[in-house]
């Protein structure tokens, strides 16, 4: 019955396509049901306020408004109403006091959208103004304190010593120690500090947030079901029944196709406040963000790295020191892991004895920061590849050359003093160089139209450790069942996964279907975050498969049958005299790991290393500053692709959003109010600002310890996107950009700067 | 957004006639590309819309006049404009500018009178029509009455049209032997609101400038002639030095605001490369 069907490396087309591009794919976005009142948010018109009033008469009293609920309200049903994966730190609904302005204050149900949405803007609320603080680095020592008091969750042994704090805004801070800087520093041949800058951007989804709660039975004794736009529904369901006080069986988390995530919708989003107004109504509630309330739910980290290194004088780098501070917003959501995993990698891919990292998580009155596509790793890359580049520049030494020479190698240890395994470091650097040409001279174009070329290569650390579980179901006519809470958000998950059933069992894709999270029916995952499902839920479903499959070759030897050559149904009907019955494998996984010790030193950081690097061209118009990048190689390492034209654009799709937080998005404050809250106003990029030559490759590598020799895709292609971009632009005019987005009057500015002859403002 | 109601007259004057409504907020939708997305963020709210596409078939039209010029109804789309051979053939550099303004699915359904009314000084036509010297007939209660596109524009969203008039007809006078160029310059991403527009018309008797007329929007509160620098090309071939003259002309004669398309400063250096590359750009048209 084992027919070779390889299917795992074969470019098989995506699962879905067919019922996407026909509309026929169901999102919660679109769900409708029967007695259900849409919930919309009245929000904080001030940064940071302690609540005076909050006036819904108004509102509560519009024709069609079910009810509106404040924070006090909440606490009717959750005693204790503050969430959050780190940080118990965010309330459903402010209490006491708002933090950011767009903070949800209030919630308005009605039976129709533009009467909640009428009714939201009746509320009123006053406060008294309290000082606030927008900026990371002045949150280190800033009077403007954002949480009286921290509430680390408890799930994380690092943040425990944080509880109870006081007067502080840091909520993290990492630091490692390698060797000896201050005596590397001292004796080597050239020291260079430089400081770098990120924006803070957010994730845009085309799904916008969206939860649909469904109370059934009564407070006490009853249940909730929540059909949401989420990449983590296992979590959901254990932080909503944390705030219940519910055991886990009695929530109950649904998820169908998501229309994109990217680290917006992990851990518990909508998820809440959609929750709560259920238990209080008790009638089923959506609640649905618009796009433009996108900017007020999650963001990516704004930051400031400052970078010090030695290096020898022919460019061999003896130490290396990173400072950086991550702007958080007011709630910490995921930020303290990603101020600790990235702290792992912040001094780059290469091989440097002696390393000081610290990486701190701050609280400041802006729209909460998490992850987004690469986990903080972008924002270092930019720091490190620049200020690699610069050095190379200040040496006269080639900015391949310098980075062959620091490389980390296999086998050689990282920062955190583990060793490197599978890191296809080198042979993505030559690649890229070999793509690039970069042993032949680059056309350097005309006297006004400038070319030049730049190269970056960053590299990651997984998210670890974390558990994933997976059924793998053999129906009795040979068709299978794959029950996996790895959530499809566009990645191509369920081709993947449908790809390695089919591997072991020997069953095509076709007749495995792969039943989407619910969590009454599909086992735990931790999340579909950070690249980790190729990997860590590949491994469960290839053990859930083999298990089914050692079960039916079993069964087909008990009753006298060849186990490889019977047909599925043949060993089923001979069991079972009829088409019936059926087979149940489970898997498992979760990675060895070590927790780095006071010094952020561990021998097991990490299951696998992503790597991405990538080349730039890049042509300049002197007169006005403007930039065109003309082309793009990408390389990365994701071991073995098990589909390799959905890594393909896997890779592509990362880059060009990193190509948009890189030239064209920036989310502008005022005072701390997103000045530019709309599409029209924030702009990713459009089809026309894709570079017209864009090239992707995975290189042809092995994850040994990977499932059939994988490991992550989904992030590798954004990280060195936005440095080598600054690094080509360099090269073709010599100015050099600190900070994102890189924009046509920065390298203008920057070229009257160098001319001598400053851009001088009113 | 709030409910409001939706008039469908079929003649242009019952629609002028259901704009007069007092104090309630009433306006006229032709597209609605623009309104919709102030109605969506709540900027506006309107009691009343009257719905403009049902009215006469007639004020669609694009046709060649016996002089030459073009008349194009108000309510022909943006789309239609592309396309439109007699456009191409009178004005080649509105087609030209329609390329690059907004995208297909706004261009299909906004129209040319709505486009000028709505007093966005980031529109692209407005300069370019101010640069042709283009005209609109308006229809209001009091009757009908000839503007030029130039004077339209009052302030930021303002302009000099009564709430019950409405643009009927855009004449473009006859371009025979004047090269024009608009120059869409975008900072942020490709397909994004301008950070500034420049429009130039240039009449030429052999090689010698014999009147100019250079139009900078998006960086103003209205599309604006920046004379001064018009006057630099009078009697001129257009050589380098008087580009560059022109250039300083056009900066030194106009106030740019900042914005998050970037400094004024910066735009002022904008506005003094790109008015010679506009220039330059219109004499390489062939006629």
């Amino acid at each position: 019955m084992k027919l070779p069907i390889a299917a795992v490396g074969r470019s098989i087309p995506r699962l879905e396509a067919h019922a996407k591009v026909t509309g026929h794919a169901a999102y919660v976005h679109n769900l409708s049901v029967p007695g259900m009142l849409i919930a919309k948010v009245f929000r904080s018109t001030v940064a940071h306020g302690r609540i005076r009033s909050i006036d819904v008469t108004a509102a509560r009293a519009m024709l069609g408004v079910f009810a509106v609920y404040t924070g006090e309200d909440i606490r009717k049903v959750i005693a204790e109403p503050y969430y959050g994966p780190a940080f118990h730190d965010q309330p459903i609904l402010a209490l006491d006091k708002v933090r950011y302005a767009g903070e949800p204050v209030a919630v308005v149900l009605a039976v129709d959208t533009h009467v909640a949405e009428a009714a939201a803007q009746l509320i009123s609320a006053e406060y008294d103004e309290l000082p606030a603080v927008f900026n990371e680095v002045e949150a280190m020592t800033s009077t403007a304190v954002v949480h009286e008091v921290l509430k680390p969750a408890g799930t994380f042994a690092d943040l425990k010593h944080l509880k109870n704090k006081s007067g502080t805004n840091i909520a993290l801070d990492f630091h490692l120690r390698r060797g000896d800087v201050d005596k590397a520093f001292a004796t080597a041949d050239h020291v260079f500090e430089h400081n770098f800058r990120t924006q803070q951007v957010l994730h845009l989804p085309l799904e916008p947030f969206a939860t649909v709660a469904i109370p059934e039975g009564d407070r006490k004794s009853g249940t909730l079901t929540l059909h949401s736009s989420t990449q983590s529904p296992s979590f959901v369901r254990i932080e909503i029944a944390r705030l219940l006080g519910w055991p886990e069986n009695k929530v109950r988390v649904k998820v169908p196709y998501l229309g994109g995530g990217f680290g917006a919708k992990v851990y518990i989003k909508s998820e809440a406040l959609a929750a709560a107004c259920a238990m209080l109504a008790r009638r089923p509630v959506k609640f649905a963000t618009t796009m433009e309330e996108q900017f007020y739910m999650i963001t990516k980290h704004a930051t400031t790295l400052r970078i010090k290194s030695g290096v020898t004088r022919d460019g061999k780098i003896t130490a290396r020191e990173c400072e950086v501070w991550w702007n958080g917003g007011a709630y910490a959501d995921i930020g303290p892991r990603v101020t600790q995993k990235s702290g792992f990698t912040a001094a780059g891919p290469y091989e440097i004895d002696n390393v000081k990292i610290d990486s701190y998580a701050l609280y400041t009155n802006l729209p909460a920061a998490g992850a987004l596509r690469g986990f903080g790793i972008p924002q270092l890359v930019w720091a490190y590849e620049s200020h690699t580049e610069m050095i190379a520049r200040e040496l006269k030494i080639d900015p391949l050359a310098i980075r062959r020479t620091n490389l980390l190698r296999e086998g050689r240890p990282q920062a955190t003093g583990t060793l490197m395994r599978d890191a296809a470091l080198g042979q993505v650097l030559e690649r890229l160089a070999t793509r690039m040409q970069w042993d032949k001279p680059l056309d350097r174009g005309t006297e006004t139209l400038r070319r030049g070329r730049g190269i970056a290569i960053g590299f990651k650390a997984s998210i670890s450790p974390t558990t994933s579980m997976a059924i793998v179901n053999i129906n009795a006519d040979g068709s299978c069942h794959l029950y996996s809470s790895t959530v499809d958000m566009g990645q191509g998950s369920d081709t993947a996964m449908a790809q390695m059933v089919s591997e072991v069992i020997g069953v095509p894709v076709q007749k495995i279907t792969v039943v989407h999270p619910d969590t009454d029916v599909t086992p735990y995952d931790m999340a579909t975050l950070g690249s980790r499902s190729t990997y860590h839920m590949g491994h469960a479903v290839k053990n859930a498969a083999e298990d089914a499959r050692d079960k039916l070759f079993a069964m087909a030897r008990e009753l006298g049958l060849s186990a490889e050559t019977t047909p599925i149904p043949d060993v089923f009907k001979k069991k079972y005299g009829m088409q019936a019955g059926n087979i149940v494998g489970v898997g498992s996984f979760i990675p060895p790991y070590t927790s780095p010790d006071a010094n952020g030193q561990t021998t097991d950081a990490t299951p696998f290393w992503m790597i991405g690097a990538t080349g730039a061209e890049v042509e300049v118009d002197i007169e006005t500053g403007e930039f065109k990048v003309t082309r793009l190689v990408n390389l990365v390492d994701v071991g073995k692709a098990i589909n390799p034209a959905i890594v393909e654009t896997q890779i592509s799709g990362a880059t060009i959003m990193q190509l948009g937080f890189t030239l064209t998005e920036q989310m502008n404050f005022d005072a701390g109010h997103v000045t530019n809250a709309s599409l029209a106003d924030y702009k990713i990029p459009g089809i026309r600002d894709i570079p017209p030559l864009m090239e992707n490759e995975a290189v042809d590598a092995n994850q040994k310890s990977g499932p059939f020799g994988a490991k992550g895709v989904g992030e590798s292609g954004t990280f060195g996107v936005s440095p080598a971009i600054a690094n080509a632009i360099d090269d073709a005019v010599g100015v050099r950009l600190t900070s994102l987005p890189l924009t046509a009057e920065a390298v203008y500015r920057g070229l009257r700067n160098k001319a001598g002859n400053p851009l001088r403002n009113d | 957004m709030a409910p409001f109601e939706l008039a469908e007259p079929h003649t242009l004057s019952e629609a002028i006639a259901l704009l007069n409504a007092g104090d309630v907020p009433v306006r006229a939708i032709a597209g609605g590309t623009a309104l919709m997305l102030m109605m969506k963020a709540g900027v506006f709210q309107p009691a009343r819309l009257v719905s403009l596409r049902r009215v006469e078939a007639c004020h669609a039209e694009i046709t060649v006049m016996p002089d030459g010029g073009l008349s194009i109804g108000a309510m022909a789309t943006l789309s239609s404009l592309a396309r439109s051979a007699a456009v191409k053939q009178a004005a080649p550099v509105i087609t030209q500018t329609l390329k690059t303004l907004s995208n297909v699915r706004v261009r299909n359904v906004a129209t040319i009178g709505g486009h000028l009314a709505h007093g966005d000084p980031h529109m692209d036509l407005p300069p370019v029509l101010t640069a042709l010297g283009a005209q609109v007939r308006t229809l209001s209660p009091v009757g009908e009455r000839t503007r030029a596109v130039a004077d339209l524009y009052t302030g930021y969203y303002e302009t000099v049209l009564a709430d019950n008039e409405l643009i009927s007809e855009v004449i473009v006078p006859p371009q025979s032997g004047s090269l024009a160029a608009y120059l869409k310059i975008t900072t942020r991403a490709a397909d994004d609101w301008p950070t500034l527009g420049i429009a130039v018309s240039l009449q030429m008797e052999a090689d010698i400038v014999k009147a100019a007329r250079i139009v900078v929007s998006a960086a103003t509160n209205t599309p604006l002639r920046l004379e001064v620098a018009e006057q630099t090309l009078l009697g001129t071939t257009l050589d380098a030095v008087t580009l560059l003259r022109c250039g300083d002309a056009a900066v030194s004669s106009v106030e740019l605001a900042a914005d998050a398309h970037g400094s004024a400063a910066y735009k002022r250096e904008l506005l003094r490369v790109y008015t010679q590359r506009a220039l330059r750009q219109a004499l390489a048209v062939q006629l």
